[in-house]
C-alpha cells in the first residue's frame, strides 16, 4: 500500500489504510459480502440483519455469542472476556467524547437519540444514551430521532468497531499502537513502513459459504476461491502490510516474487505489463506468474467551484453571477476527460457525468456524456458570448497537496485553460504541505476550486449527493458551498426513504441540478489494477470492501512461501 | 565560541589590484578552468535565451501523447501528460541560475557583511550574538530547517531560497570573520582608524574589499550547492512553486524509472552534472588562482 | 578531574545553543509548521468540533506558554504521545537504534576510504594517481544525492539491473538479512561524501606536508611512507577529528531522513519526516531538542578530544 496508517484506534481510523487494519483486528456488527459486486451487507458480529420497526425509528440488533476479544493483560487474567452487546454502545460513545479527537461521529450525529445530548452533557461514560440501550448482552436497541436507511451501513465501518473498556482504560492513547479486539487478526508489530499481523487462533468458526459470498464463477473462477467452500477463516498464519511511497519500489519488491505477493500495478508499469486493457489481460511473462483484476474505484475524483468566490460562483450583481456561470460551464466543456484517463489512469477510468458514481447502485448510464466531453470551440464561443476576455477573465487558483503528481494535474489542467483563452499567468498553483493542511483551506472556504476525491462510505448514492447539500457547507463536507433550495428539499425528501425506484428517481433530479448549474468538473471513477503471485487464492478490492477480504486470503498448498504467510505492497 | 577555522599560513598576501590581475593571468592559463568557465557560459547563454523567450517557451504546453521516444519533434521525448521533455530541461537551466545567482548572491553578501562585523567587533555582543546564531543554525540538520522555513512560508514562492540562504551564510560568515580579525590588525586599518574613519566605513571600505577572493569562492561554492539542494527538496516536496526544474524532473522520474523510462531522469540528471561539473571546477581554479601561496 | 570540571563548563557554555535551537525550530516547526487538526477530524466537521481538537492539540494556547511547556518537556525528558497514541520516548528508542545501524557502516567507510584515497593522492602529489583521485571526487561531488540513490537502486537493486539486493525495506533479524539490506544505503552514503571528504583530507595532509619539520625530516632522509605516518598525519588529527565529529549530527538527521524516506526504513529520519509533513508535533519537539543536544555534546567531546591529541591545547 502506497501510505501509512496513522493511527489504529477504530476512533479515529479515518483513512482506508487504517481501516485495513482495524476491520482486521476488531469486530464490526455488519460487514460485505466477499465476492459480490456490487457490493451487498452481510450479518458479521450480528447474528443477522436488524429487526427494523415499521416507523424506521428502532434497530435491534442481535449480536453472536460466545465472541471473544483476544487475550490481553487488559483483562482479569489476561484472557480474553465474551463481546457483548454494551461494548457496542461504549464504542459509539468514544466518537462523542471530544477527549478522543473522534473522526467518525458525522455517521451518527443528530441520528441516534440522546446522543448528542450525551456529549453536550460532558460525554460522561457512566451516563446512558436513550438511544442505545443493551437489551441484555446479545442483543441491542438503537433508537434514531428520523429514519437514517444508511444506518446498517454505517456498522460496517471500521469507526463502529467494538472496542473493549478495559484496553481503552488500560492502554489510553496507546490503543492506536496496540488494538485489542475480537477480529480475525491480531497485531505483531506496528510502524510506519510496515504492519504485521498474526491469525487470531480463537477467531469463531465460520466456514464460507460461497454462495452467500456472492461468488460469480464466470468471472471469479480463475482466482481458485471455490477452494474456500466450508472451510473457516483465517486461512493465513500471518498477514504483513508493506507501506510504499514510492510506487517503483512497491512494484519492483513485488516482481521480485519473495518480497511482497500482492500489489496494485503502478500506472507508470501498465504498457510494459497489460497486453490489453479492456478486458484487463496480461502480458504472457506476466500471466505465467500473477493473477490480475480491475477493480473501479468505489468513489470519485472531481473538482468543484468554490460559489463562495465572487469571480466564479455567487456574486451581488446578477449580470456578473449570470456570467459566472457561463465561465463556469466554459471551464467543464474545456476539461480533457479523456486525456486526463489516458495519462493518469490507463485509460481504464470511467469518467462519467454528476455526482453519482458508477459504483452506486443508483447510478444512470443513460445520462447524457456532454458535460464530460471536450468542446473547446463550445467553450470559447461561450466565454465570448458573455464578455469574457483574456483581460478580465479571473485569476485561477489552483491548491493541490505538494507533489509530483498534483503538479502535473496542475500544468495539465493549465494547458487546457490556456485552449479555451485563458493567458498563462491567470491559472496558478497553490501547494499545500499536506492533506491535512489543504483540507484547512477547503474547511475555511479558502480556495476557489476544490479538487479532491471522495470514496463511498457505503454504496448509496447519498454518500455523495451531501457532498452537495447546502447545510453541508464549509466547514462541512459541501466544499463547493453551492445552496440551491430545490436541490436541498429534494435531500431531504431522500433521506428518509428506503431504497426504491422513487429515491433513485429523486436522485436522479438532484443531479441533473448539479450539471444544470454547472457546480463542479466531474467526474472519474479510477481503476485499480490488482496483482498477485498465483499461489495467492484472493480476490483483492480497498474499496468498500476494504480490509474484510484479507481474512478470506489463502495460499495454494505447493506454495513455496509456506508457512502461509501473506504480504500485501 | 565553535568556530573552527583551518590553520591558515603565515605568509603574508599581496593585496589590492595586483592580487587580481595576478589571479585572473593564473586563471588564463589554467586550461581546465577556463573550459570549465567556457562550459559555465555556454549554459548562462542557455538560461538567458530561456529568460528572453528565445527558446523552450512551449515547455508547459501539451505538445504530444503519453511517454513518447525520441524523435525529430521531441528531441527527449514526452512526458506523462505529453510536454516536450527537451524545452522542460533547457527552460529548467534558466530556473537553476535564478535559485543559483539569488542564493548564492544574497547568502554571500549577508555571510560578508555578518562575518565583517563579527570579526571586527571581535569579543564584543555583536560578535557572541552573531557566533550564537552560527552555532544555533549549526544545530539545526539542514533539511529539518529547511523544510521547517519551507512549511512557515507555505506560501511564499520564495521560500525554498530563503531557507537555503538563511543556512549558507553561514559557511561565508565564518570564514570573512575569521580573516576580519586578521585584518583588523593590519597597520592600514590601524592607520585608518586613528585618522578618524568611523568604524563603519573602515569595515565597509578598507576590510570587506579585501575579502573578496574569500567572497568570490565563497559565492561559486554556494552556488553548486543551492543547485543541488534543489533536487532534494523538490523531491521531499518543498522545491521551486511556480515554474520547472531540474529537481521536479529528477522528482517526475522516480516514478518512471523502473519502469524503464528514462528520459526525464537522464536529461535533468545529466544537464544538471554538466553545469555543477563545471561550476565545481570554475571554484577550483579560482581558488588556485587566488591563493598567493601558489606561484603564478 | 580538570577535563570533568572543563566539560561540565563546556556544556553549561551550551546551555544558550540549546535554548536557541530549541527557540527557533519551535517557531518555525511547531507555531507556523503544519496543524495537526484537519487531518483529525472527520469526513464532515462542525465548527464545534474543529474547536474541540484545537484545544486537545492546546493550539489556542498562546506562544509564550507553549514554549514555556515545551522546555519543561525537555527538562523532564517527558513529549508525551505521538499522534499515533504512541509515547514519543517509545518512538525514540524504536527507531534511533535502526538508524545508527543503517547510518554508521556508510559514515565509517567513507571517512576511512577518503582518507586512504586522500594519502595515496598527497602520496602522488601531481602526479597521475593524484589527478584521477581528484578528478573523481569533483565528478562524485558533482552528483545530487538523490540521483545516487536513484542510479544505485536502479543498478543494484532493480530487475533490470544486477538484481543483487533488495530494492527497499529494512530487516535486521540477522546478519545476512541486515547486510543485505544496508549494502545499497551504504553505498550510496559513502559515494556521496567520498568526494567532499577525500578532497578535504587531501588538502589538510598536503598543508601539513609543506611544513619545515617535514622538510627537515625529509631532508635527513627518513622513507617518505614513514614521514606521511609519523609526522605528517598525527598533526593532521585536529582537523580530521573536527570533521568527522561535526559531520555526525548532520549525518544522523539528515542523511538518514532521504535515504530511509526513499527506502522505506523506519528509522528517526523518516519518523522526523513525517512528524514535519503532518506536523506531529511531540515527535518533532522530542527530534529537535535531541539534535541540539547531540551537537553540544559533540562539542564538547571535540575540544576534549583535542586535549587528548594534542597537550599543547590548553583547557582555557
Amino acid at each position: 500500500m502506497d501510505q501509512a496508517p496513522t493511527t489504529l484506534d477504530p476512533v479515529q481510523g479515518a483513512n482506508i489504510y487504517a481501516n485495513f487494519v482495524i476491520v482486521n483486528a476488531y469486530d464490526t456488527l455488519y460487514s460485505y459480502q466477499y465476492l459480490a459486486r456490487p457490493y451487498l451487507l452481510k450479518p458479521n458480529l450480528a447474528v443477522d440483519f436488524p429487526v427494523v420497526s415499521p416507523d424506521g425509528l428502532t434497530y435491534t440488533i442481535r449480536l453472536k455469542k460466545g465472541v471473544r476479544f483476544i487475550d490481553d493483560p487488559c483483562f482479569a487474567g489476561g484472557r480474553g472476556r465474551e463481546v457483548v452487546a454494551e461494548d457496542f454502545i461504549y464504542s459509539i460513545k468514544r466518537q462523542f467524547d471530544p477527549e478522543n479527537q473522534p473522526q467518525g461521529a458525522w455517521l451518527w450525529q443528530g441520528r441516534i437519540t440522546g446522543l448528542d445530548e450525551w456529549k453536550a452533557a460532558g460525554s460522561d461514560y457512566a451516563q446512558p444514551v436513550s438511544g442505545l440501550r443493551a437489551v441484555d448482552d446479545h442483543t441491542l436497541e438503537i433508537r434514531l430521532t428520523r429514519p437514517y436507511p444508511q444506518l446498517t451501513a454505517t456498522l460496517a465501518q471500521g469507526y463502529s468497531a467494538l472496542v473493549p473498556r478495559e484496553a481503552v482504560e488500560k492502554y489510553g492513547k496507546g490503543l492506536g499502537v496496540r488494538p485489542v479486539g475480537s477480529g480475525p487478526f491480531r497485531l505483531v508489530s506496528y510502524d510506519t513502513a510496515r504492519v504485521v499481523m498474526e491469525r487470531n487462533p480463537n477467531y469463531r468458526q465460520e466456514p464460507v459459504d460461497l454462495a452467500a459470498e456472492g461468488y460469480n464463477p464466470a468471472t471469479q473462477k480463475f482466482s481458485g476461491v471455490q477452494a474456500l467452500q466450508g472451510r473457516s477463516p483465517p486461512f493465513v498464519d500471518r498477514l504483513e502490510f508493506n507501506f510504499i511511497n514510492e510506487s517503483s519500489a512497491s512494484w519492483s519488491s513485488f516482481t521480485k516474487g519473495d518480497e511482497v505477493q500482492l500489489t496494485v500495478l503502478p500506472i507508470e508499469q501498465i504498457d510494459r505489463v497489460l497486453a490489453s486493457k479492456r478486458p484487463v489481460t496480461l502480458r504472457p511473462e506476466y500471466a505465467a506468474r500473477y493473477h490480475v483484476y480491475g477493480g473501479l474505484e468505489a468513489g470519485f475524483v472531481f473538482t468543484a467551484f468554490n460559489m463562495d468566490y465572487p469571480e466564479f460562483g455567487y456574486n451581488p450583481d446578477p449580470e456578473r453571477e449570470r456570467r459566472n456561470k457561463a465561465l463556469r460551464c466554459a471551464m467543464i466543456k474545456g476539461y480533457d476527460w479523456e486525456a486526463r484517463n489516458n495519462s493518469w489512469y490507463f485509460g481504464l477510468g470511467e469518467y462519467f457525468p454528476g455526482i453519482i458514481v458508477p459504483a452506486s447502485p443508483e447510478f444512470d448510464p443513460a445520462l447524457s456524456r456532454a458535460s464530460v466531453t471536450r468542446d473547446v470551440a463550445g467553450a470559447r464561443k461561450l466565454l465570448k458570448d458573455n464578455g469574457w476576455t483574456p483581460d478580465n477573465l479571473p485569476t485561477v487558483v489552483y491548491g493541490t497537496t505538494a507533489g509530483t503528481t498534483e503538479r502535473l494535474f496542475f500544468e495539465q489542467f493549465r494547458a487546457w485553460l490556456r485552449d479555451i483563452g485563458f493567458p498563462q499567468d491567470k491559472v496558478v498553483q497553490k501547494t499545500y504541505a499536506n492533506f491535512g493542511d489543504i483540507s484547512r483551506a477547503w474547511k475555511r472556504s479558502q480556495l476557489p476550486l476544490v479538487a479532491k476525491g471522495w470514496g463511498l462510505d457505503y454504496p448509496d448514492a447519498e454518500n455523495t449527493l451531501q457532498l452537495f447539500y447546502g447545510p453541508n457547507a464549509s466547514p462541512g463536507s459541501n466544499d463547493a458551498n453551492w445552496k440551491n433550495p430545490e436541490y436541498d428539499r429534494l435531500y431531504e425528501e431522500s433521506s428518509v426513504m428506503q431504497p426504491s425506484p422513487e429515491r433513485t428517481a429523486l436522485y436522479h433530479r438532484m443531479n441533473q441540478i448539479v450539471l444544470d448549474d454547472c457546480v463542479a468538473i466531474t467526474g472519474i471513477s479510477r481503476t485499480r489494477i490488482y496483482l498477485w503471485h498465483k499461489d495467492v487464492i484472493a480476490v483483492p478490492d480497498r474499496e468498500i470492501l476494504g480490509g474484510f477480504w484479507l481474512k478470506y486470503v489463502d495460499l495454494a498448498p505447493d506454495s513455496p512461501t509456506s508457512p502461509a504467510t501473506g504480504k500485501g505492497g | 565560541m565553535n568556530a573552527v577555522t583551518l590553520p591558515m599560513p603565515a605568509a603574508t598576501r599581496v593585496r589590492g589590484e595586483s592580487l587580481w590581475r595576478q589571479a585572473a593571468r593564473k586563471f588564463g592559463r589554467d586550461r581546465l578552468g577556463m573550459l570549465a568557465l567556457g562550459v559555465v557560459l555556454a549554459y548562462f547563454v542557455v538560461a538567458l535565451g530561456a529568460w528572453l523567450g528565445w527558446w523552450a517557451g512551449g515547455w508547459a504546453d501539451l505538445t504530444g501523447t503519453k511517454w513518447e521516444p525520441v524523435s525529430s519533434v521531441h528531441w527527449f521525448g514526452t512526458n506523462i501528460i505529453g510536454q516536450d521533455i527537451f524545452d522542460r530541461a533547457v527552460f529548467s537551466t534558466a530556473t537553476a541560475f535564478e535559485v543559483g545567482l539569488s542564493v548564492a548572491l544574497a547568502a554571500t553578501l549577508i555571510g560578508a557583511v555578518l562575518g565583517a562585523f563579527a570579526g571586527f567587533f571581535v569579543g564584543s555582543w555583536i560578535d557572541e550574538f552573531l557566533l550564537w546564531c552560527i552555532g544555533v543554525l549549526d544545530a539545526i540538520p539542514f533539511y529539518l530547517f529547511v523544510a521547517a522555513v519551507a512549511y512557515a512560508l507555505t506560501d511564499n514562492p520564495w521560500a525554498m531560497q530563503v531557507a537555503m540562504i538563511a543556512t549558507f551564510w553561514v559557511g561565508t560568515g565564518r570564514l570573512i570573520r575569521g580573516e576580519v580579525i586578521k585584518l583588523r590588525g593590519m597597520e592600514y586599518v590601524e592607520a585608518a582608524h586613528s585618522i578618524g574613519v568611523s568604524e563603519v566605513a573602515i569595515i565597509f571600505r578598507h576590510i570587506l574589499p579585501n575579502t573578496g577572493h574569500i567572497l568570490l569562492v565563497q559565492a561559486s561554492i554556494t552556488f553548486v550547492s543551492a543547485i543541488k539542494a534543489e533536487v532534494i527538496l523538490s523531491f521531499l516536496g518543498l522545491g521551486i512553486k511556480d515554474g520547472m526544474s531540474w529537481g521536479l524532473m529528477i522528482d517526475e522520474s522516480t516514478k518512471e524509472v523502473l519502469a524503464g523510462f528514462y528520459n526525464n531522469f537522464l536529461a535533468a540528471s545529466l544537464l544538471m552534472f554538466g553545469l555543477v561539473m563545471a561550476f565545481n571546477a570554475v571554484a577550483d581554479a579560482l581558488q588556485d588562482a587566488l591563493d598567493p601561496r601558489k606561484v603564478g | 578531574m580538570e577535563i570533568v570540571q572543563y566539560a561540565l563548563r563546556k556544556l553549561l557554555a551550551g546551555l544558550p545553543l540549546i535554548f536557541g535551537v530549541t527557540l527557533v525550530s519551535f517557531a518555525l516547526m511547531v507555531y507556523f509548521g503544519p496543524d495537526m487538526t484537519y487531518q483529525l477530524l472527520g469526513k464532515n466537521p462542525t465548527p464545534d468540533q474543529i474547536l474541540e481538537v484545537r484545544h486537545q492539540l492546546g493550539y489556542d494556547q498562546p506562544f509564550l506558554q507553549r514554549y514555556l511547556g515545551f522546555l519543561r518537556e525537555i527538562v523532564t525528558f517527558n513529549f508525551g504521545e505521538s499522534s499515533t497514541g504512541e509515547p514519543v520516548t517509545t518512538l525514540l528508542a524504536k527507531t534511533i537504534p535502526v538508524s545508527l545501524i543503517l547510518i554508521l557502516p556508510g559514515f565509517i567507510l567513507g571517512h576511512v576510504v577518503g582518507l586512504l584515497l586522500a594519502l595515496a593522492a598527497a602520496y602522488w602529489r601531481g602526479r597521475w594517481p593524484d589527478k584521477l583521485i581528484m578528478a573523481v571526487a569533483v565528478i562524485g561531488m558533482s552528483v545530487s544525492f538523490l540521483i545516487v540513490i536513484i542510479g544505485f537502486q536502479i543498478v543494484l537493486s532493480s530487475s533490470d539491473g544486477l538484481d543483487l539486493f533488495p530494492v527497499r525495506g529494512w530487516n535486521a533479524s540477522s546478519l545476512g538479512n541486515y547486510l543485505s539490506y544496508v549494502t545499497v544505503p551504504t553505498l550510496a552514503t559513502m559515494f556521496v561524501a567520498l568526494g567532499y571528504d577525500t578532497r578535504f583530507y587531501r588538502s589538510v595532509i598536503v598543508e601539513e606536508m609543506t611544513r619545515d619539520h617535514v622538510r627537515t625530516a625529509r631532508a635527513f632522509g627518513l622513507p617518505e611512507s614513514r614521514i606521511l605516518l609519523r609526522n605528517i598525519l598525527k598533526n593532521c588529527l585536529i582537523p580530521f577529528i573536527t570533521r568527522v565529529m561535526f559531520s555526525i549530527p548532520q549525518v544522523a538527521i539528515g542523511g538518514a531522513l532521504l535515504i530511509e524516506s526513499y527506502f522505506g526504513i523506519p528509522g528517526i529520519g523518516k519518523a522526523t519526516y513525517e512528524a514535519i509533513v503532518t506536523g506531529d508535533q511531540p515527535v518533532l519537539k522530542a527530534v529537535v531538542s535531541l539534535t541540539a543536544i547531540l551537537f553540544v555534546l559533540v562539542v564538547v567531546l571535540n575540544d576534549i578530544l583535542y586535549r587528548v591529541v594534542d597537550p599543547r591545547v590548553t583547557l582555557k
